[in-house]
């Protein structure tokens, strides 16, 4: 059940009016929460129910278990076993069977004979979303930062919240638990809500779906019958479809949540206006970079310990943030490349300085930034290793080729989604500001005459988020 | 009146809360939410009918999804009777114009 499909807009519909009727009742609105969101993954395969539960049920377990315990071996323990479990999960369904290709790979290498048979293990979606959710909470009970959650029921809630189950944000425990401890007397902020959801729709259904079926599908399908523009003007069309369909889904994410009566954090801030790789990290993705960042970079010592060492974990936690995306080697690469290019710029901060000073230097730095991440992009969308090598030889050829995809609508769709990258700071506030001085009927009627028009302007079905598969 | 703040022994996280504070001022209440997603979901069932009955299409062969599929068609007729598919119909062909344009046109 995707978010801009007529399935969802039922089911939301549903949720509402239920919400309304319990809007007193707060422990029945957490289990009508709950019983939803169930009911909204199982519409992808029922039996995974069972394996949210599990993860679920790890958690609550774990965090009774450490919170419940003054003995500090006793309480590293657990937290082991917890986060072991937690990622042997993770494991088995999402890199056993490429664990098995690469091992086979190896074993042809080596010229040995025999090789290890496939599991075929069907991929739950979201796992990465949820298990990073468990994780985060055992971790945060051990360190102290937040309280052992005793209610079943909002643990429950905490991992399986519908609108961020599939494709985040990864929203924290210390976050999350709170709001569900007490009823939020806050009015619901649906002018902002609103205008997410429609901003979410103008990105995913006009945006990010034409530039895929219209030039970065079949540019990146075979990309030898290209010349240098159209792969070029396919690099920049994936750039903006990736940040689109993502940035798109976690808005409306928020916008659900926040109509449901809770507050979810910033997962997007104008990324490709970022001065440095580093800032780059700071404006894409938050909820991941914060928790690789918490649970991984800090704890493997962070920048605490030496330039090299600082290098090491900003390579390791880059690495693992690249795996964490997909089992390929293609995204081992992609974390590779963002982690050699933050230890790179980290080096030179002697001589560039943490944030250029001078217009020039901005351009400068904005280009050499942008243009690396569009190259990592290109392995990461590219279907392996053979086709990124000759996207990227092709680059530098056929700039006197006829250009075949790159036609003026969607030139014109990137520097759509470009745009919204410069667009001030505070834009979003004053739109919602004078949006939200309509009366509340009204909001209703504009949101439905504009979804319809967004509607009439994308094609006729979805495709699915791209980060559904991670 | 906003939530407590957060009790001794929890820290809460440097995160960016999504819709800031000064859209959080003003705001509707659980049933308002659900007044406004229906006068919505309304306003676009009369003027996004023409994808109904190809989303009813695609969802299935159970006798449920055979209803739907004729009462998807005959509120996409009604509305065409009403002439209010012209507008999904116009921009639909905006679209795909802009979309054919050529740079060696």
């Amino acid at each position: 059940m995707l978010f801009p499909t007529l399935d969802f807009l039922v089911f939301f519909l549903v949720v509402a009016a239920a919400l309304a009727a319990l809007d007193r009742h707060f422990p029945q609105k957490k289990a009508l929460l709950v019983a939803a969101s169930y009911f909204f993954y199982a519409q992808w395969d029922w039996r995974f129910c069972f394996l949210l539960a599990g993860s679920t049920t790890i958690s609550y377990v774990a965090g009774l278990s450490i919170g419940g315990s003054n003995d500090p071996a006793r309480r590293r323990l657990v937290l082991v076993l917890g986060v072991a479990l937690h990622l042997g999960i993770l494991g088995i369904f999402k890199y056993l069977d490429f664990l098995v290709s690469s091992a086979n790979q190896l074993a042809r290498l080596l010229g040995l004979q025999h090789e290890l048979p496939f599991f075929e293990v069907l991929l739950p979606v979201g796992i990465s979303f949820f298990t990073f959710h468990g994780i985060s909470y055992i971790t945060d009970v051990y360190r102290g930062d937040v309280r052992v959650c005793r209610a079943p029921l909002d643990m429950a809630l905490y991992m399986s919240f519908f609108p961020q189950l599939v494709a985040g944000p990864i929203v924290r425990a210390a976050y999350f638990l709170p709001q569900l401890a007490h009823p939020s007397r806050e009015p619901i902020p649906v002018a902002a809500a609103l205008l997410l959801i429609l901003g979410g729709m103008v990105k995913k259904v006009i945006i990010a779906n034409y530039l895929a079926t219209g030039l970065v599908d079949p540019v990146f399908a075979a990309p030898e019958q290209y010349g240098g523009p159209d792969l070029l003007l396919a690099t920049y069309a994936y750039a903006v479809q990736i940040y689109c369909d993502f940035s798109a889904y976690t808005d409306i994410a928020i916008a659900v949540a926040a109509l449901c009566g809770f507050r979810f954090p910033r997962n997007f801030n104008q990324p490709y206006r970022a001065l440095r790789l580093r800032e780059f990290w700071q404006r894409w993705h938050i909820s991941l970079s914060t928790w690789l960042r918490d649970y991984l970079y800090k704890p493997l010592g962070g920048n605490r310990h030496g330039r090299l060492k600082t290098y090491r974990n900003l390579m390791i936690t880059m690495l693992l943030g690249g795996i964490w995306h997909g089992a390929a080697w293609k995204f081992v690469m992609w974390g590779a490349l963002h982690g050699g290019g933050l230890a790179v710029e980290r080096m030179a901060y002697p001589w560039l300085g943490q944030r250029p000073q001078s217009r020039f230097g901005k351009i400068v730095s904005w280009f050499v930034v942008f243009h690396f991440v569009c190259l990592a992009w290109i392995f990461f969308r590219a279907e392996d290793f053979t086709v990124a090598r000759v996207f990227i030889g092709g680059l530098a050829q056929g700039w006197r080729d006829p250009v075949q995809q790159a036609q003026p609508a969607m030139v014109a769709l990137i520097l759509a989604g470009m745009a919204g990258q410069f667009l001030p700071p505070g834009s979003f506030e004053r739109v919602g500001r004078w949006f939200g001085r309509a009366p509340y009927w009204s909001l209703g009627a504009a949101t439905g005459l504009l979804l319809a028009a967004i509607n009439a302007l994308g094609p006729e079905g979805i495709a699915p988020f791209i980060y559904f598969r991670f | 009146m906003s939530r407590p703040p957060p009790s001794p022994g929890e820290r809460a996280p440097l995160v960016t809360d999504a819709i800031p504070p000064t859209l959080r001022r003003g705001g509707a209440n659980q049933r308002q939410v659900l007044a406004i997603c229906l006068i919505g979901a309304i306003v676009l069932a009369c003027l996004g009918s023409r994808d109904t009955p190809g989303w009813a299409e695609r969802r299935g062969d159970s006798w449920l999804d055979h209803q739907l599929r004729s009462i998807a068609g005959a509120w996409d007729g009604a509305m065409e009777t009403l002439q209010l598919t012209d507008p999904h119909e116009a921009l639909r062909a905006a679209m795909g114009r802009a979309l054919d344009r050529r740079w060696d046109e």
